[in-house]
């Protein structure tokens, strides 16, 4: 050791290495979109929402999970109830998160920053949208995937129970789906409009209700048609497809039939394709 | 107009079109009409090519407040193509460059005025550009944190070998480090020249002495100079023109009233022409 160390400024270094181009760019885009999301790399407050839904939801399942371990399979475990109970965490997930991104970033200005790189409008606005499809997805997906591990592994014979349902991964991979893309799609397409987090969220949220109220009211009024009426309500909508994709009943549905499994396919994809027309309509507005 | 390599100015009142001008060529916005082109590429047809050699810093606050300064610059250079580890090392070699250490890692929000300039400064580096676009960097700040961008934006230009466009609408700031000026006004240019030759050096010497100027003054009126009186400061116009042989004469002159009156010459000097003339003679 000598006493004698300097620091030795090296001056500026140029940046002679590869450059990914658009997609790396659209990768970054989406990668910290996903981080946002769950607030990865912020501060504490940004932690809440995420936090409280991820730990909600995942309670719901293990209680599920629990009883009909306890109850040794006399209480079967219902997705349908697992996504009743969770629907409104979901909800309040993609109201208070998906705002986090576009008004967030609108709030801040920082477009100005990400449209002068290896980024164009369309980009940075799928990337975002599909970052936050994406993190519904995790949520939902991790719920579903979770209860259908905890049922296979808690069964007396796992073997056995996975022989019996271990087609359902392909209704726990298309529900999840369709719901992170109805949530997802809405959730993005109206928070793209107002750089307001709070007004983002209240509009979300207001919207699912409205919809629900709207339909409700048709379904009053109209007596029998009020299964048509039913496609506008997000909420119940997402929990028939789920007991139907599982081959769950209840009661209301044995009085009241629901429609063919692929009308309700229809109105999740509808549900995003509002969603990305909303987003193409705010894209040149987005301002820089 | 064209803009050379080496420091420009950009200088105008607000509402100019400093910024309109800055976002066109970064295809931030669309032209009305005309046309223009940054490094050889024209704006509209090769936006991709000019985004890779372009660093941008916005006039306006563009951080975000619960993100560190760390990995907000990471995720930037990361957009624009970097890959992770040298986009890290990118990051924090900037942020090194413009003075930003251990506060690199505290989120954002929290920053004085002079670091989040700092912060982005450091964005529009990152990726490496040829050429940096820097929209009122100096906005907000006081004196000292003006003098250290000024400085910062002078290092760029000089030793990192990048061109930097620089826009103001403080004439004085500009004149520091500028190679080169253009002016617009309300959205027309009025004038784009080399910094040299619209303030280029004066037929005046300035001297400052210590104490009481009057009596120098008044003797070198008397050898015969045109002499006028700038605050403390006494100007003497030189009379045969700017060259060696006038200089050293009316240097030697004033020395010789300075050594008579005994008063101590603090300093002489070529006068250079200020922006602010050049303004003032147009109206």
């Amino acid at each position: 050791m000598t006493d004698d160390t300097t620091i030795h400024d090296l001056g500026y270094r140029r940046y002679e290495g590869v450059r990914e181009g658009p997609r790396g760019a659209w990768g970054a885009i989406f990668a910290q979109g996903v981080r946002t999301m769950f607030g990865l790399g912020r501060s504490a407050k940004a932690k809440v929402v995420p936090v409280f839904v991820v730990v909600i939801t995942a309670l719901q399942v293990i209680a599920a999970l629990f009883a009909s371990s306890v109850s040794q399979g006399q209480l079967p475990v219902r997705y349908g109830n697992v996504v009743q109970g969770s629907i409104f965490l979901y909800v309040l997930f993609v109201a208070a998160q998906a705002p986090e991104i576009f008004s967030r970033d609108q709030q801040h200005r920082i477009l100005p920053l990400v449209l002068t790189r290896a980024s164009s409008r369309q980009a940075y606005v799928s990337a975002r949208l599909a970052a936050i499809i994406a993190s519904v997805f995790v949520l939902v997906f991790g719920c579903f995937l979770l209860l259908y591990l905890g049922e296979i592994g808690l069964a007396t014979d796992p073997a056995k129970r996975f022989a019996e349902i271990g087609d359902h991964l392909w209704p726990v991979l298309g529900v999840s789906t369709l719901i992170s893309l109805a949530l997802g799609g809405l959730g993005a397409g109206v928070s793209a409009w107002s750089p307001r987090r709070a007004f983002a969220t209240a509009s979300i949220i207001a919207l699912v209700l409205l919809t629900a109220a709207i339909s409700e009211g048709l379904a009053d009024l109209a007596g029998v048609a009020s299964r048509s009426a039913q496609m506008l309500n997000l909420v119940t909508s997402v929990l028939t497809f789920t007991m139907l994709m599982f081959g769950e009943t209840n009661r209301g549905m044995e009085s009241n039939p629901p429609l063919d499994v692929w009308m309700y396919v229809a109105q999740m994809v509808g549900y995003a394709l509002v969603g990305v027309i909303l987003l193409q309509l705010r894209i040149r507005r987005l301002e820089t | 107009m064209e803009f050379d390599t080496g420091i420009t100015g950009l200088v105008g009142a607000n509402g100019a079109g400093k910024s309109t001008l800055v976002k066109l060529l970064l295809g931030l916005i669309e032209a009305t009409e005309g046309s223009a082109s940054v490094m050889g590429h024209d704006i509209v047809a090769d936006r991709a090519a000019i985004r890779a050699l372009v660093g941008y810093m916005p006039e306006h606050d563009c951080l975000l407040p619960d993100v560190s300064a760390a990995e907000f610059v990471t995720w930037l250079a990361r957009v624009s193509g970097l890959p992770a580890t040298a986009a890290r090392e990118r990051a924090a070699e900037v942020l090194r460059h413009v003075g930003l250490f251990e506060e690199r890692y505290r989120p954002m929000g929290g920053y004085s005025t002079g670091m989040a300039q700092r912060v982005k400064l450091a964005q529009a580096l990152v990726h490496d550009p040829r050429l940096l676009i820097l929209d009122e960097p100096t906005n907000g700040l006081d004196p000292a944190g003006r003098d250290e961008m000024l400085a910062l934006i002078a290092r760029t230009g000089r030793d990192f070998g990048m061109s930097v466009v620089v826009s103001s609408h403080l004439l004085g700031e500009l004149e520091r480090v500028c190679d080169a000026i253009v002016v617009l006004d309300e959205g027309r240019l009025l004038r784009a020249d080399q910094l040299g030759a619209m303030t280029g050096v004066t037929m005046t010497l300035m001297v400052e002495v210590d104490g009481d100027p009057a009596p120098i003054a008044a003797q070198l009126v008397s050898s015969g100079y045109i002499v006028s009186r700038d605050r403390a400061n006494v100007l003497v116009q030189l009379p045969d023109g700017a060259d060696e042989v006038s200089m050293r004469m009316a240097c030697d002159a004033i020395r010789d009233a300075a050594v008579n009156l005994d008063v101590g010459l603090l300093r002489i000097e070529r006068r250079r022409g200020h922006l602010e003339d050049l303004f003032r003679t147009r109206q």
